[in-house]
């Protein structure tokens, strides 16, 4: 069963109760079936920019292309801990209030100069403590993401799967280190 | 119906029964069958046929949804396997979930466990040494447990028959406390396992960092390509089940074998609830089997049987096949039976860096996983205040760093352009701990498992010489790293409950005494000679080696010994 439609299902049952919330009944769900998360598309775009800002597209594909934004959601709402999942919710809603107070705008609105020094901001510590903590999962996953990603594993940094080989002794080349 | 009864009996009715398709059952079946004898080895849990249901082997990272993790709700459903260094996305499906079969924890114990067709030969670690007359005469020397009833001469010829057939890569390293076998070419130490090793000869001269054996085809022969194995490819991705057969697994090696002589019956699900015993003939006459999908129970007969259901589940069975001649469990006339286990010791582990032989890393990987430092402690002569001693991994490997610190271009180039760390040298140890009495299982009086068997109530813990033993290879370790030049020394105590280490032993021990011991130097029961233990349960002590090796070579000549006796009609 589509999982969407299903929810849609119970608002109708409930008249509306707060079954979901509200920022999420305004402007629906993520686009991926999450079991415990409540994100809002809003929040989905949001992190698409940021991932984007953390590993941009350059003559090779960024995060928000790699979908690293999605791959963080899937990994949180499947393998952290109820706690880390708030942490991780509270932090991007408090990122969410700054962002609007700092910039009079949301982070997706912004200017690439704006995310960019707001990033610069965050990643140097400087920003509360939920902000950070909601950042570092973020950052942790991306860049877990990127280097376990099909491009980077099959193209940039190609991952061995049958290396039919053990050399002991062998010598530090440039080549070596890929 | 008499007929229909008699003749469902016979089709119930094989030459041998054989209790378990793990890395001892696999060889008791394959020497059973070799020998022609119709053999039926019974799996409680379900098949796992070579590359057929091996279903990650050939996954890229970014196959699995989670890049190996496992989620956090079977995490929390599952402590115990979750604490197990291989049960990740990738291997999951090969162990028991804590909640599918539960256990009496009367002391903190992890009890890891893998049923299914090969059980845990396909997630070990392959590490194989054999014993020496050092382990051996180590209890009667050292006056603990019982004296063993074989000494190495015994079992050597038996090691050269399972490793000819296993395929055990190693050096000849001439080392009295750690005999040579028949090996395929050793994985070379590199250049900082082997300068370790030089100054571990220059500052001690006793201690010494060999090859680890390992049950690895690094140069296959033709009984190797006759079991359709191939050259280990350096993947160590093994618990994932091996495409090339490159290392020794029940799936990949002995159970095929055994099936292209005709003579093997497999059968999965059956989960064996008893030996039956027939007072009047004075011996075992088969096992009693719950389907483990219908619950359904069936008899299956054999003239003997082998016990090879993995060291804990086979003190189970046995302690539940009671009779009026057994009231207290198979050949338990002595009420040692469930007594004495034991285990290794594995909570330390001591790391450093080291800023020398920047000029060389490796290339490709090591399936052997580096080095092996064999028991040096208490070894000629009682040395310390703690009675034995312990073996111990070593390895020294340069990773790749990526400095995560930025954001955007920045990060984006440091991850693709790693460099090259420094040499990073670990070790853990591996410590012979001491069977006791009170070190013991037992059936649950009131709580029963899915298939109406008594849980098994398990109470181990650790003494006052595993404590000595751990602090002993801290220090030890620290000074042998500091002579080494090697930096940045942490040390650690882990502090795991037994049985992470996975080399649970004993309970149904071996020894000359039928007072004082369950088997024989054939590991027969004493007290019901067609009955045989050779797994993990017949184990006296449990020196440090890893155990897997000496089980098979055990098996290997219990077979013998069994259709020797079958032939004699002593049995």
């Amino acid at each position: 069963m589509d999982r969407r439609s299903a929810v849609k299902g119970i608002l109708i049952l409930t008249g509306g109760l707060i079954v979901v919330p509200s920022c999420v009944m305004e402007d629906g769900r993520a686009s991926i079936p999450l079991r415990h998360l409540e994100v809002s598309q809003t929040q989905e775009k949001l992190l698409a920019e940021v991932v984007e800002v953390l590993l941009p597209a350059t003559e090779t594909p960024g995060a928000k292309d790699l979908g690293l934004h999605l791959f963080t959601l899937d990994m949180v709402d499947d393998c952290y801990s109820p706690k880390e999942q708030k942490d991780f919710m509270r932090g991007m809603e408090v990122f969410q209030k700054i962002t609007k107070k700092q910039l009079g705008n949301s982070f997706q609105e912004a200017t690439p100069e704006q995310r960019q020094r707001l990033i610069a901001e965050v990643n140097a510590g400087k920003a509360p403590e939920e902000v950070l903590a909601f950042y570092s999962i973020l950052k942790k996953q991306t860049i877990k993401g990127y280097l376990n990603s099909e491009l980077v594993m099959t193209k940039l940094r190609k991952y061995e799967l049958v290396p039919s080989r053990y050399v002991a002794v062998h010598p530090v080349t440039t080549a070596s280190i890929s | 119906m008499a007929n229909l009864n008699t003749e469902s009996k016979k089709q119930r009715t094989y030459d041998a029964i054989v209790i378990g398709s793990g890395i001892s059952g696999g060889w008791a079946a394959k020497e059973f069958t070799e020998k022609g004898l119709k053999t039926l080895v019974l799996e409680r849990g379900r098949d796992v046929k070579h590359n057929i249901d091996y279903p990650t082997t050939n996954k890229m990272p970014y196959e699995f949804e989670h890049r190996g993790e496992v989620p956090h709700e079977i995490r929390e459903k599952n402590p115990v396997v979750s604490r197990c260094y291989a049960f990740r996305e990738d291997a999951m499906h090969f162990f028991v979930k804590d909640e599918e079969q539960p256990y009496v924890q009367e002391k903190p114990f992890d009890w890891i466990r893998g049923q299914q067709v090969g059980g845990k030969s396909l997630l070990w670690a392959r590490q194989t040494q054999r014993w020496s007359d050092f382990d051996f005469e180590g209890p009667a020397r050292d006056g603990f447990a019982v004296d063993w009833p074989i000494r190495y001469k015994d079992l050597a010829p038996w090691y050269s028959h399972v490793e000819k057939f296993a395929g055990i890569s190693g050096n000849t390293d001439g080392l009295p406390e750690l005999p040579d076998g028949d090996f395929l070419p050793a994985y070379p130490l590199n250049s900082v396992e082997n300068y370790f090793s030089q100054s571990l000869r220059k500052n001690y001269g006793n201690r010494h960092v060999i090859s680890a054996r390992c049950a690895h085809l690094s140069k296959p022969n033709q009984i190797h390509f006759d079991q359709g194995r191939a050259q280990c490819q350096n993947r160590t991705l093994c618990q994932r089940g091996c495409p090339f057969g490159g290392y020794f697994s029940s799936n990949a090696s002995t159970l095929p074998w055994a099936e292209r002589t005709g003579n093997l019956t497999l059968l999965p699900h059956s989960v064996v609830e008893s030996v039956l015993y027939d007072e009047q003939a004075g011996k075992a006459t088969g096992v009693r089997v719950i389907n483990a999908q219908t619950k359904e129970a069936t008899e299956y007969y054999a003239p003997v049987i082998f016990v090879n259901a993995s060291a804990f589940n086979t003190n189970q069975i046995l302690l539940n096949s009671t009779s009026s001649r057994f009231p207290n469990g198979l050949g338990n006339d002595n009420g040692l039976l469930g007594k004495y286990v034991a285990f290794h010791n594995y909570r330390a582990r001591i790391r450093a860096e080291y800023e020398g032989l920047q000029e060389f890393t490796t290339d490709g990987r090591n399936p052997a996983g580096g080095g092996y430092i064999p028991r040096f402690r208490n070894l000629h002569r009682q040395e310390t205040d703690f009675l034995r001693g312990y073996a111990a991994g070593f390895n020294a490997q340069r990773g790749l760093v990526e400095d995560t610190s930025g954001f955007g271009v920045e990060l984006k180039k440091q991850l693709l352009n790693p460099r090259l760390g420094n040499w990073e040298v670990q070790s853990h140890m591996m410590g012979e701990t001491i069977p006791k009495e009170e070190s013991q299982l037992s059936l649950s009086k009131d709580q029963k498992d899915a298939w109406g068997i008594p849980l098994l109530n398990i109470s181990i813990g650790y003494d006052d010489n595993d404590e000595k033993m751990v602090a002993d290879y801290l220090t030890q370790m620290e000074e042998m790293f500091t002579k080494a030049g090697f930096t940045n020394i942490h040390k650690s105590d882990s502090k795991q409950a037994p049985g992470l280490d996975i080399h649970e032993m004993g309970g149904v021990r071996m020894g000359n005494d039928p007072k004082t011991s369950l088997l024989n130097k054939y590991n027969q029961l004493h007290a019901c000679p067609n009955v045989y233990v050779t797994d993990g349960a017949c184990m006296t002590s449990t020196s440090t080696q890893n155990p897997s090796l000496t089980y098979m070579a055990l098996t290997a000549r219990a077979v013998d010994h069994a259709v020797g006796e079958l032939k004699k009609q002593n049995i």
